[in-house]
Formats: structure tokens, sequence, C-alpha cells
């Protein structure tokens, strides 16, 4: 097998499986190192893919209404800069999907609760459903929120805590967020101690755990 | 591997018998084949092919169906499991199901026992540190009379400890230091920069305490051998618990199934769950094993002319305790009443973390997979806290903040997302691991009703934490508290934890060696003192804890016992 077969496809894993590869032909062999890894079962039919169409009917949990807000909160914690944001690579509907899956029912009620919230002081205070509202609206909303003030208490704030957390869990496991708003290593070689951060200007979005 | 590996019925006498595929299991096989002897290896579990089988490996978190936590069902099932660090959705399938291997617990007890049912059992998801016993440890019951004798000293096992290292491979560093005796080692893994600014500073206020970096069944610089046996050096994922199809860290298939699998002289026998041992009260020896197919329930029998059993601390244990005979009625090489008492684990329950300021422009690369260790520094009599007897080692290291630190913090849009993509502070995080004195009333018994699905006893646990064992955590949380604060660390915090015997998952001491067949069940081989052609050495058959991670020991003790064992076969005497 030569060097151009081991590698020609182009998704990060691929690229670094093969620089991975080539370095570690030069120690036991191009044929050896592919072997390598040819054993390995990739699984990946079960995943939640990203839907660009999760806010057109209700999911797993919540209603289609409270997709939509569930998304407009993905877009004001994490929005789109650089790289695409929360709402793009669909956090929400993995949200749905990961709460239904992974959580008790107590944690999805924390969920349901503080979005319930959040449209009612929206109608009380702006006469629209929080998705109606402006952007800056929707950012006093969910900074005061926060703070807990003007009509949110305690039990809101650490109701909204718990789905942030989601949100940022879904976010930097996502592809876009692992990958390329962070940088992500599928074979590091051996460990360096010491490289400078400037270099590199963020995290690793490849960890050991994720959680 | 070939498809005649395996096998399930036969009448064939083996020249031994492995119980058990997990370190010590794989060490015993392969040591056994290298000299010749036919052996069969009965594995409980399924078949764990090496690379084919780590369905887990290299998988990234957008391709997992849940990003690598696992799902409710699931986590019902393995209630217990999951209290284990390295149990996720990619690792799951190594942990047992906890419904079907129930086991109980005195009242006001708690133990939690995380199993690795499979071929490989836990050699496939340890933690990979190695470490020399030192004779401060093999003496420390002897000096401070807490405990019997241990029948050994370092130079006993010195040789073996040179041999498994220099086949398994491990990484560290020489620091010459007499409670913690170097092995053969590959290189170490780096430091990084902050972690090589305490270390120096931990060495300049407390001549005593030395920070190192952690010993690591990892290879670095891989041998012929080790290359031969298609492993290279650790390419740092830090993933290794879904298995390593680099071989980079030693397991049972990476590095001892395939050195016992290529003299031809192995066979294994998986989903087999040994019920019992055959005890033949004429010859006074042990004939086999009795077998319940963990599929189907159906019985069956293998014999063997020596067996060695490496079921776990645990789980050899259960075995012997339900090999009962008329010689034997309480379990067999039990005269001494002691089998299945002097249980140990070693005890996480101290936890200190603080800042630490600067290195704002230092980073790494890779995901070292292991940490840094303070070895023990309480280590003889005179030595000793006033409160308490024995010491602890701490082990850690340093790490910057990432999005996970940052999740719940205050703040929306651009800057917040700049800031969860940003390295945070530098922080500094270590663990004691204290040593759990060897005490009767740890024991585990068998249950006088209840049975699991194979028909077998299940096993009643009574262990707890003793005064000492307190009082150390505590000492060793205000102890870690003032060193840290010492060396300059930030917004420091200790905490002693109250987490059961068991999840340190280093069970120690069920069948203890020891000089005196009244006080103990094995000698200093490891050989049965009631019957001659039974050997156990796995962790059961230790006499204290001590501080270190135990796995190192258990290849040593088993290299041995199995030279010794092959010996005294040859001389005619077994």
């Amino acid at each position: 097998m030569s060097d151009q077969e081991i590698g020609d496809q182009s998704s990060p894993d691929d690229n670094s499986k093969r620089r991975f590869l080539l370095g570690l032909s030069r120690l036991v062999g191009a044929a050896a190192a592919a072997q390598l890894l040819a054993g390995n079962a990739i699984s990946t039919a079960l995943a939640y893919t990203p839907n660009p169409d999760s806010i057109s009917h209700a999911g797993k949990i919540f209603s289609q209404a409270e997709m939509v807000l569930l998304r407009d909160i993905c877009a004001l914690v994490i929005p789109k800069t650089g790289t695409a944001g929360a709402a793009e690579v669909d956090t929400h509907g993995f949200i749905d999907s990961q709460l239904y899956h992974c959580y008790p029912p107590k944690d999805q009620q924390k969920v349901s609760a503080v979005l319930s919230k959040i449209n009612q002081i929206a109608l009380q205070r702006y006469k629209q459903h929080f998705s109606g509202t402006t952007n800056a609206q929707q950012l006093e909303l969910l900074t005061d929120l926060e703070k807990p003030a003007n009509g949110f208490d305690g039990t809101d704030k650490s109701q909204f805590k718990f789905l942030k957390g989601q949100i940022v869990f879904g976010y930097y496991t996502s592809e876009v967020g692992a990958s390329q708003e962070l940088e992500y290593l599928v074979v590091p070689g051996p460990f360096k101690g010491s490289i400078p951060y400037d270099s590199l200007g963020k995290t690793w979005g490849s960890m050991n755990r994720y959680f | 591997m070939n498809n005649d590996l395996y096998i399930k019925e036969s009448n064939e006498i083996f020249d031994a018998i492995v119980v058990g595929s997990g370190i010590s299991g794989g060490w015993a096989a392969k040591e056994l084949c290298e000299r010749g002897l036919k052996t069969l290896m009965i594995e409980r579990g399924r078949v764990v092919e090496h690379k084919k089988d780590y369905i887990g490996e290299g998988v990234p978190p957008w391709k997992e169906p849940y990003r690598s936590k696992v799902n409710n069902l699931v986590t019902e099932q393995q209630a217990i499991q999951k209290q284990c660090y390295a149990f996720t959705d990619n690792t799951k399938h190594f942990f047992g199901n906890d419904r079907d291997l129930p086991y109980q617990t005195a009242e006001g007890t708690t133990f939690s026992w995380i199993r690795g049912n499979q071929l490989g059992g836990k050699s496939l998801t340890w933690h990979r540190q190695s470490y020399r016993l030192s004779d401060h440890d093999f003496s420390a019951n002897k000096l401070d009379g807490f405990g019997n004798d241990w029948p050994i000293r370092y130079k006993d096992l010195a040789p073996w400890y040179s041999h498994v290292e220099r086949h398994a491979g491990i990484s560290g560093e020489a620091a010459g230091l007499p409670q913690l005796p170097d092995s053969e080692f590959q290189p170490p893994f780096e430091m990084t920069a902050p972690e090589i600014a305490i270390k120096a500073s931990i060495e300049k206020y407390y001549p005593d305490r030395h920070l190192i970096m952690g010993r690591m069944a990892h290879l670095t610089e891989p041998s012929e051998l080790h290359i031969s046996q298609g492993r290279v050096n650790c390419q740092t994922r830090d993933e290794c618990q879904k298995g390593c199809s680099f071989g980079a860290y030693f397991s049972t298939q990476s590095s001892t199934l395939p050195a016992a699998a290529q003299t031809g002289n192995l066979h294994i026998a998986p989903n087999s769950v040994v019920h019992s041992l055959i005890y033949d009260e004429k010859t006074r020896r042990v004939k086999g094993v009795k077998v319940i197919d963990n599929n189907d329930l159906s019985e069956r029998e293998y014999l063997g002319k020596v067996v060695f059993l490496c079921a776990s601390t645990i789980g050899s244990a259960q075995v012997m305790l339900n090999s009962k005979s008329k010689a034997f009625p309480n379990g067999i090489a039990n005269s001494s009443g002691v089998l299945g008492h002097y249980l140990m684990d070693h005890n996480y329950n101290a936890r200190i973390e603080g800042d630490i300021p600067g290195f704002e422009n230092e980073y790494y690369r890779g995901r070292r997979p292991g940490g840094l260790l303070i070895p023990n520094f309480q280590y003889e009599p005179s030595r000793y806290s006033k409160n308490y007897v024995r010491g602890y080692s701490f082990s850690g290291d340093a790490s910057r903040e990432d999005w996970r630190s940052g999740q719940e913090r205050d703040g929306f849009g651009a800057d917040f997302k700049a800031k969860l993509s940003r390295a945070g502070k530098w922080r500094f995080g270590m663990t004691a691991q204290g040593e759990m004195l060897p005490r009767f009333e740890n024991q585990v018994a068998l249950h006088s009703t209840m049975k699991d699905k194979w028909g077998i006893p299940q096993l009643e646990f009574n262990c707890r934490w003793s005064d000492n064992e307190k009082l150390m955590m505590e000492d060793a949380a205000e102890v870690g508290r003032k060193m840290f604060i010492k060396v300059g660390l930030e917004n420091v915090t200790a905490e002693a934890t109250e987490r059961p015997p068991g999840i340190a998952i280093h069970e120690l001491g069920t069948a203890r060696m020891g000089r005196d067949p009244k006080t103990s069940v094995l000698n200093s081989f490891n050989q049965c003192h009631d019957v001659d052609n039974l050997f156990v050495t796995d962790g059961s058959s230790f006499s204290s804890s001590a501080t270190q991670n135990p796995s190192l020991t258990f290849m040593a003790l088993t290299a041995r016992a199995v030279d010794y064992a092959v010996k005294e076969i040859k001389a005619g005497r077994i």
C-alpha cells in the first residue's frame, strides 16, 4: 500500500490519521502501520445527526414552539462568528435528543420550566413571545435571568445554568465546535509538555473526557 | 489468533489451568506456555479481540450517539459500574452488567465492586500506573504490628519486576527513592512548565517529598520485542480504556496473550464461569474446575495438573469459598479460616486543588495518559504522623481550563464564545492515595441463601474504613492544603470525602500470603499452604496494601510463582 492510498480523503480525522501513518511508517513500515488501524469498527449509525429543519416540528421532549425558543437562545448564547454558532449546528435539536436519552425527567423539566418562564416574562414585558422580540430585548431579558432580577428568581437562574451547560456541551462536542472553533487532534503523537499558547490561540477540542 | 485457540468441550488433561485472563491471568498463561506447558486459560466472559473489538476507539464525539454520555437505560443496568471514572459510552461494554452480577453488603456498609468480565479483564480498562513495592512496604506489617508479615522481601521480587517490566514496557524516570524502587524504564512523559516549577518548589520546601512523573505501562521507546508484537509508542490520545490498536499500553491483548499464543501451547475457554475447583480428597490436589456456561448455563469440567487462580481478588475468593469438600468445608485451602478476610482497597478520599498563577503563554500538545506522583513520605514508623499509622501518596497534574470549566459562567454572545474557546487559568490538583490496614473484620463471604443466575452463591461484603483511614485522609487534606499554599498556589481548596471502599478498584488481600499456615492461605510463592498444586497470584495474595497501584506487583508475583511451580513440577513435587 502506498502513502497515497492510505489517506486520500480530506476530513480532519483522515488527515490526522494520514499524518500519523506517515510518521509511523518511518518506524515500522507503511504496511504494518496501515494494518494497525485497519481492524477498527467505526460506529456512526446512531449518532445524533444535525438537522437544519428541527424547528419545523416538535422534538422528543419539546413542542415546536419550544424548539423555536430553544434555537433562539442557542443563537444568543453562542452566536455565529468566524465559525458557525450553536443554532447553526442544531444544538437545540441535539439537546432535545440528549435530554430525552441521557437525563431523568426532572432535568428535562428544568428546561421546560425555564423556557416557559422566559416566554412568560417576554409577554409581560414586551407583549410578545420571546421569539418576536428584538435581539436587544432578548439579551436584556436573558441578562436579567442570570442576575436574577426583574421577575426572575434563583430557581429560574439555576434552571437556566443547567440549560446553558447543555448548550455549551452540545456546541463544543459538535464537529464545528470541536474541530473548527477549537483544534481537534485525533492522534497527537508524543506528548509535548511546553508549546507557546499563542501558536494555537485556542484550546484543544479533542479530549479524553467531555464531561 | 487462530480459531482453534478457543475451545468449549475438552477431555484433555491440561498441564496447567489459568482461571482469569486479566493482568495476572495473562502473565500466568504467558509464563506457563513459554515454559512448554499446555495451558488452558478460562475466562468467564466473551472474547475481546485486539483492535477489532475496540468499538469505541477513535470515534469523535459528534459521531457518538450521545457525545460520550451513556443513555438512561444503560446507566440503570450499570448503576454501580457507572461510578468508575472510566465508564463512558465508549467503554461501557468493558464493564459488567450489574443486573446480572448481584452482590450484597452488610447493613451499614457499602462496597463498589467494579467488574471487567471479558477476555483481558480489567487489563483493558486499568489506569496503567506501575510502581514497585519497596522493602519498607514488605516489612511494614512486621514493624508496626498491623497485619501479618509478608513472607517475601524486595530482593525476592526485584528480578521479577525487571522481567515483567521489560516485556510490558514501563515509562518513567529513575528517582533513586528508598520507598519507591526504580523500574526498568522507557523514557518518562514530559512535565508541563508549571509542573516543573511546582516540582522545584515542593522539593525546596519539603526535602522528604518528591514530585515525579507517573510511571505508566505505556511504550515511549518500544523495543524490538514490542515492535514485533505490533506495539508502537504511545500517541497520547488518552483514550486508553476504549482499547488501543497501537498496543501502546500494556494489556493482556497487546502483550501477554500474543506471547502465550505464539508458543502454540495456549487454549482459551471463553464464556466459562468457574463455579468451583474440583478437589481430590485422595491425592489432596486440585484436579480441575467446574464451569457453568456463561450463556446457556450448562455445566462442564476442565481438568489440569496445576491450577493458577487469577480471577481477581474478589473473584478468586468467591471461587475458593465455593469450593467445598470434606477436607475443606469452609472453602478450599482455608484451614486457617482467613480466606475472604483482610480485604483491602486504597483510600482516595482527600482532594486538593488550586490555581497556578502565571504561565499564560504555556500550553501542551497531546493528552498525556497519566499525571504526577508524590510518593509516600511516611513510609516507615519513624516517619508516621502521630495520629495514625502508615501513609499515602499524592497523584495529580496541572492543566489549563477549557470550556468544560466555564460552561455555566454568566454572559452571552461573541464575548462568551471567545472566552470559552480560549484557555483559562492553569489549575493544579492532587488526590491522596492512602494505605488501608489489613483488618480481619473487613471481609467478603458467601451469602447464605442468595445465588446468581449461574447458581453460584452471591458474595456479601462487610468492609468499612477504620479510624486509621479516616484520620489519614483528614490529615492528607490538611497537609496538601498547606503544601499548595506554601508553593504559591491560589484559591486552594482541600476536602476529605467519604467514598466507600472498592471504588479505587485496588481490591487486595482475601487469600493473604504468610509464613504460618495457621494465619495465611498462601506461602511465599503464592502456593496454597494446604493444596500443593493450587496457586493464587492476583491481588488476593497481598498481606498489606502499601500505597502503590498494585498491578505491576500482580505481574511480578505471577511470573515468580510460575517459575517456582514449573521447577516444582519438574522436580516431581507437584
